[in-house]
């Protein structure tokens, strides 16, 4: 009772509501954007995507101009920039390590010559959820609206593509522009996910829901809406969490959402139908 | 929607295609009338697949020339152009790793209805629902051939497929192979199956990347 208290208290002050919109809004469009990340096998893009948020941090801090902006412009550039890759088997992963080290070494040389405080450039990588403002929470309603937006809108073909990119490919699926259109959603997301949790701790907001999800769900739409409620249960829970425990939110927020993944996992899969009968194999039956 | 019914005429010069250091196809020539139905024999790996993948833009020649209904793709939209005028058997049965369900694989076919008459007709119309990653490999078949007559049914008037019978049973094979070649598109099939080679107006054969007619 104390505790529930306790919470209603601090979810009345004005940076705790911001940062409980902005989770809920990250809750809703950032784990579909982790969808696609496990659809597309892209796992690399958001360690390359967190080095490149910080050299537009970095940026933001020589030039004086927002540094959130200046990451989700740079994140967004080096997605469109990588997506002609993906034509490539295996090129992705290739070019990531490649981006990655290049966009670390820039920042760290941009951060030594102009003498700006390192620290802050690092503490965005970390978080810092009670300072989410009003432009963080534009990004991530409009990520809120546009990825489920896209999702229905462009389902079958979005479908065809995750399962199968050549079939998506020799179906008239615009492979290409879709890769496109999705590597920058999911460079945008780490990017407007980083005073949430941090760029390094943006995958309890993507990756870990989509895991989950994947384990439970059959198809697209299910994994979809599975991944979606297990943002949502991990977010809310996790903020609790933190702020009761007066512990920083990202790592809370990360860990429980890590065991929601493995607690799915660990749950014995459920029979399906056609398990009964029907088991994979290469031959006709 | 337009029904095919005579099919697209097919014009290959010259064609070479490489993987890596390896030359797969050595400048085959052929030339498919519209509505011809082509076998394309031979052993595992004379370039068969290749070939067909070159065709359908999934493999870039290293020289010569596809024509489909007389034009040649130059650029991607030119192939993408192309890719509509198609219907695609991949030989891989393996089913990609992100899961689709039947009934989504068959609703991106074209003509969506088509292809669930097709399904009941092959014997897969109660498995809709079920994620393709979990049929066996003759249903996942039977699966892709239904999208095909889909495909044809939306206007599609080149079919190209890859061994498209290889994991039936007898009696399945001979219903498929009738379903595929009274289409009433082009088709160019790269088969093993002597039946089904035998029921098609030519038969090619490929061997080390060189093809002929088989008379």
């Amino acid at each position: 009772m104390n505790d529930l208290a306790t919470l209603a208290d601090l979810l009345a002050m004005p940076a705790v509501q911001r940062a409980a919109l902005g989770l809920l809004a990250g809750a809703v469009g950032l784990p579909l954007v982790g969808v696609i990340i496990v659809g597309l096998d892209i796992m690399p893009v958001r360690f390359a995507m967190m080095h490149v948020a910080l050299l537009g941090i970095a940026v933001g801090l020589l030039t004086g101009a927002d540094p959130t902006l200046c990451a989700l412009v740079a994140c967004a550039a080096a997605g469109a920039a990588v997506s002609p890759l993906a034509d490539r088997p295996g090129g992705l992963s290739g070019g990531m390590g490649l981006l990655m080290s290049l966009a670390m070494a820039a920042a760290l040389l941009l951060i030594a010559v102009s003498g700006v405080n390192a620290a802050s450039a690092f503490a965005l990588l970390w978080g810092s959820i009670l300072s989410v403002r009003t432009t963080d929470l534009a990004i991530l309603g409009a990520l809120a609206v546009i990825v489920p937006a896209l999702f229905l809108v462009f389902h079958r073909r979005l479908a065809l593509l995750l399962h199968d990119r050549e079939l998506a490919l020799v179906s008239g699926v615009p492979v290409r522009l879709f890769t496109l259109v999705l590597l920058v959603l999911v460079a945008v997301s780490v990017a407007g996910a980083i005073r949430l949790t941090g760029a390094l701790l943006v995958d309890a907001l993507t990756l870990l829901p989509a895991l989950a999800a994947r384990r439970v769900g059959t198809s697209l739409t299910s994994i979809s809406l599975w991944a979606v409620a297990f943002g949502l249960l991990g977010t809310a829970a996790g903020f609790a969490l933190a702020l009761l425990s007066d512990l920083p939110p990202g790592p809370v927020l990360v860990l429980t959402a890590g065991l929601i993944a493995v607690a799915v996992h660990l749950i014995p899969e459920r029979k399906r139908p056609w398990q009964h009968t029907a088991p994979r194999s290469g031959s006709s039956h | 929607m337009p029904m095919a019914t005579s099919g697209a005429a097919v014009r290959i010069e010259a064609l070479t295609c490489d993987h890596g250091p390896v030359r797969a196809v050595h400048g085959v020539d052929l030339d498919i009338g519209p509505g011809a139905r082509v076998a394309l024999t031979g052993t595992n790996g004379s370039g068969k697949s290749t070939l067909l993948r070159a065709v359908i833009g999934l493999h870039r020649p290293s020289g010569g020339t596809v024509a489909v209904d007389g034009h040649v793709a130059r650029t991607g939209r030119d192939l993408n152009r192309r890719r509509r005028t198609c219907a695609w058997i991949p030989q891989r049965q393996a089913a990609g790793a992100f899961p689709l369900l039947v009934r989504e694989l068959l609703d991106t076919g074209g003509d969506p209805a088509a292809a669930r008459t097709a399904a009941a007709d092959l014997g897969i119309g109660d498995l809709l629902s079920r994620p393709v990653s979990t049929l066996s490999g003759g249903q996942l078949q039977r699966a892709h051939l239904a999208r095909v007559i889909g495909r044809v049914a939306a206007g599609a008037a080149l079919v190209l497929a890859d061994e498209p019978t290889a994991a039936l049973d007898f009696g399945a094979r001979r219903e498929a192979a009738a379903r595929l070649l009274g289409l009433g598109a082009t088709v160019l099939v790269v088969t093993h199956d002597p039946e089904l080679a035998a029921a098609c107006d030519r038969r090619l054969e490929m061997a080390a990347g060189h093809l002929r007619e088989v008379v």
